[in-house]
């Protein structure tokens, strides 16, 4: 199923980017795409792979199994300009299901390559055999993130009333978002 | 061009399904005396793509047209799998000759897992005549005879990657709308060994509605 990547997409300004998964020879490019993404964004991240010593770990325990890490790559430059991670469990009762994050450099963004990374992450999923895929984002910071996963078949599941907390202690809600992957023909 | 040695050309299979004869390239005028197997036409929840023979003398017709059937009982057409240049409407037509495509394939209802898609497609593809050209295949889940089959618009697609990738293919993404419709949905292609990287790069900015300069 990962034999398909590199898969190249082409933005609105011609540039190719590569989609495929991350290897430990990313660790670098990895570390100044998080170091990119803004403070008050970053705040947020909830695997703090901004920090390079956890990072560093993270990539020295790569395993696609539980975590199929996703980057985009700007072809002319090697540049990361997104990130998406599809959690996984290897425990049967949650085995059917995984969680999608996803990150998008900020000049790169209305690019749609956030787009194109869920809609992979959505078809690699499939191919895994996975029934429902899950998305969490922060209202308010990831409304972007929201429309486009909307725009690709995800639905409202609900909100956790002021599960965040913003860098300024202010609250946020958090928006669950599910797609189903499984469509029957009745479905049609 | 095609090795006119392969117009016609045929191979028997003993399947789980009995004698099976694939024919390759079939010419116009080839399937007059044939009839179409009743797994394949109109069920309540799935239509075949074609339904009428004469819709394969059609294709075997059109310059670069190609037929490949599946044939039982001596007349019997129980699969087949056809080609063609891109119609001039398509995206794909502002490649020219370049593009080829795998229009259809399809089995009968009663002939299914006796490998005869692998069959058809391995017929198909057996010519040089590819080696320069990008062949792709275009999957739209609401072709699929999902019902029949007892499969997720999901596990079709996934079957539908299988066939096609031991053929060469490969899933590549396009913004082309009826493709972007649903996830499932899904575009293979097969890059020939003599198609040049400039044209490989048209072909990629082609798919996100970039026409070539």
């Amino acid at each position: 199923m990962l034999k398909d990547y590199p898969k190249a997409i082409v933005t609105k300004d011609g540039d190719s980017v590569l989609l495929r998964p991350v290897t430990v020879e990313d660790e670098q490019a990895l570390s100044k795409f998080f170091s990119e993404i803004p403070d008050q964004e970053q705040w947020f991240l909830r695997e703090k792979l901004n920090d390079p010593n956890i990072l560093h770990e993270s990539l020295k325990k790569l395993n696609y199994k539980r975590t199929l890490p996703i980057v985009a790559v700007r072809e002319k430059d090697g540049k990361i300009v997104a990130n998406l991670r599809l959690h996984l469990s290897l425990a049967p009762s949650i085995g059917h299901v995984a969680h999608l994050r996803v990150m998008v450099h900020p000049d790169f963004r209305s690019l749609k390559i956030g787009s194109w990374m869920i809609l992979d992450c959505v078809k690699t999923a499939m191919d895994m055999g996975l029934e429902k895929l899950f998305a969490e984002f922060v209202a308010g910071a990831e409304d972007s993130a929201i429309g486009a996963a909307l725009k690709l078949d995800f639905r409202h599941e609900g909100s956790l009333k002021d599960y965040i907390k913003d860098k300024h202690g202010g609250y946020r809600d958090l928006v669950i978002m599910s797609r189903d992957l499984q469509s029957k023909w009745s479905d049609f | 061009m095609s090795n006119p040695e392969l117009v016609n050309r045929t191979a028997v299979y003993e399947s789980n399904c009995g004698q099976i004869t694939v024919c390759g390239l079939c010419e116009p005028g080839f399937f007059r005396n044939l009839k179409l197997d009743d797994g394949l036409g109109h069920f309540s929840h799935y239509s075949s793509i074609i339904q009428k023979l004469d819709a394969f003398e059609t294709i075997a017709t059109q310059k670069g047209g190609r037929v490949t059937l599946a044939i039982v009982d001596n007349n019997v057409v129980a699969g087949y799998c056809v080609g063609a240049y891109p119609d001039k409407n398509d995206r794909w037509a502002a490649l020219g000759e370049l593009m080829y495509e795998l229009a259809a394939i399809e089995v009968s209802r009663n002939y299914r897992g006796c490998r005869l898609g692998e069959k058809l497609l391995n017929m198909t593809m057996e010519d040089d005549f590819f080696e320069d050209k990008i062949a792709y295949m275009c999957g739209y889940s609401w072709h699929w005879d999902l019902e029949g089959k007892g499969l997720s618009a999901a596990q079709y697609r996934s079957m539908m990657k299988q066939l096609y990738s031991k053929f060469g293919f490969r899933e590549v993404y396009t913004n082309e709308p009826n493709i972007t419709l649903r996830a499932e949905n899904i575009m293979m292609i097969r890059v020939g060994n003599r198609v040049s990287p400039d044209d490989q790069l048209k072909f990629r900015h082609l798919r996100f509605g970039m026409k070539p300069k």
